[in-house]
């Protein structure tokens, strides 16, 4: 089965987003705010769950889902990777 | 072509008129799959794609459609995005519509938002096309700009004008008259390629045929087409409240009847089966709630045509031309 690391998390985090916010994926920081850097509204943000969840398990092979109620605490780059890789233990 | 995926159990009226207008359509010979629950009654020979849940009008849209991936709505996105589907369409849940439509059909590149589009009736002439007539409450500036570019395809492609006048919904026709929305957004709108723009528009203007296509947020939008209807239904009401109250008045009345029948006919929302979904990587047309079986008939008809002009490669194909 495959892993998926750190660096590969944020690939896919930032992958989405840039694809989702039709931006430039380097332009995108770990530091940055989904809503005031970044501009995401909240239906950019479904569309980024939706994407992580389909993306993560393709790579792992295993399911993976994000709760709305963790979305609620997810504001930046950062913390979308780090609970990502959390949740993957 | 490939089918039109129904919403069975999308609506108020659902699923007997839903099934009564998808089988209205397969006599006139449009092929329908329908979307709904095994082994649902009155199907008939039409096929069924299986869905177990079902995503009801009062339940928040992103986040229902997030947990029930096996409803009729998300299935009816997903047949389009697998290609068992030519377009969708629904009576149910308008949010959670755009947002399975969102979701698994995904937007057209250079389209930030996808906007409703609904034609707006105009006595004598073609409709109006209002958008954003409720998929976006607070909207940007660029965004009216890309549901400029989309209504004039929309118009020039459902409604056959040739050169689609664009103007913005506002208080008054006056550049400066307005909030900070429609004052940034003449200033854009002025400036951006590939429209008609005449300038600001006012609600009185809708239903006259001096626009064709009328830009606004979808809350204003939306605000405005539930007056508009409202309006309406007063006022048909209102006639045949008169035309009953006295026996020479009734006789007066049926002699009118065969001038006033067109005339509500034209008015009757079910004529237009339904909004369409601008932006989404494919056709999803969005059905009112208390759909009878002739809007959704309507609606199927809007959706194939919509298949059969390539509604979804000519938007993509304007607003590429627009980044070029």
């Amino acid at each position: 089965m495959a892993s998926l690391d750190r660096a590969g998390v944020l690939a896919i985090v930032r992958n989405n987003l840039a694809e989702i916010l039709e931006m430039d994926a380097a332009a995108i920081g770990e530091g940055q705010s989904f809503v005031d850097d970044l501009g995401a509204d909240s239906l950019a943000l479904i569309e980024l769950v939706d994407a992580l969840e389909t993306d993560v398990a393709e790579q792992t092979g295993k399911q993976f889902r994000i709760e709305d109620e963790d979305l609620a605490d997810l504001k930046t780059v950062r913390d979308a990777v780090d609970f990502v890789v959390g949740q993957l233990g | 072509m490939l089918p039109v995926a129904v919403d069975a159990m999308g609506g108020d009226n659902a699923p007997a008129a839903i099934l009564a207008g998808a089988h209205d359509a397969v006599a006139a010979g449009i092929p329908v799959v329908l979307v709904g629950p095994e082994g649902l009654d009155g199907v008939g020979d039409i096929p069924l794609l299986h869905a177990s849940e079902v995503i009801e009008m009062d339940e928040d849209p992103a986040g229902s459609v997030r947990r029930k991936k096996d409803s009729t709505l998300v299935r009816c996105a997903e047949a389009v995005r697998d290609g068992k589907a030519s377009a969708m369409i629904s009576a149910g849940n308008t949010g959670a519509t755009m947002a399975s439509a969102l979701l698994r059909m995904g937007r057209i590149k250079g389209v930030a938002r996808p906007a409703i589009a609904t034609a707006v009736p105009v006595p004598g002439s073609t409709p109006t096309v209002l958008l954003d007539s409720g998929a976006n409450a607070e909207v940007s500036v660029e965004w009216l700009a890309q549901f400029a570019i989309m209504g004039s395809v929309y118009s020039r492609q459902r409604f056959g004008i040739e050169n689609p006048r664009v103007g913005l919904l506002s208080i008054g026709e006056e550049p400066g008259k307005g909030d900070t929305l429609r004052k940034e957004g003449f200033e854009l709108l002025s400036r951006t390629k590939g429209i008609n723009f005449i300038g600001n528009i006012e609600g009185r203007d809708l239903m006259t045929t001096e626009v064709d296509v009328a830009v606004t947020d979808g809350f204003t939008g939306n605000v405005v087409l539930k007056t508009l209807e409202g309006s309406l239904k007063t006022v048909i009401k209102s006639l045949f409240a008169a035309f009953a109250s006295t026996p020479e008045m009734q006789a007066h009345a049926d002699a009118l009847m065969p001038a006033l029948l067109p005339m509500y006919e034209q008015f009757d929302p079910d004529t237009y089966g339904g909004a369409i979904l601008l932006g989404i990587d494919g056709v999803c047309i969005i059905s009112h709630g208390s759909s009878s079986p002739r809007a959704m008939l309507n609606g199927i008809k809007v959706a194939k045509e919509m298949v059969d002009c390539d509604m979804v490669g000519s938007i993509r194909t304007a607003l590429a031309s627009l980044a070029d």
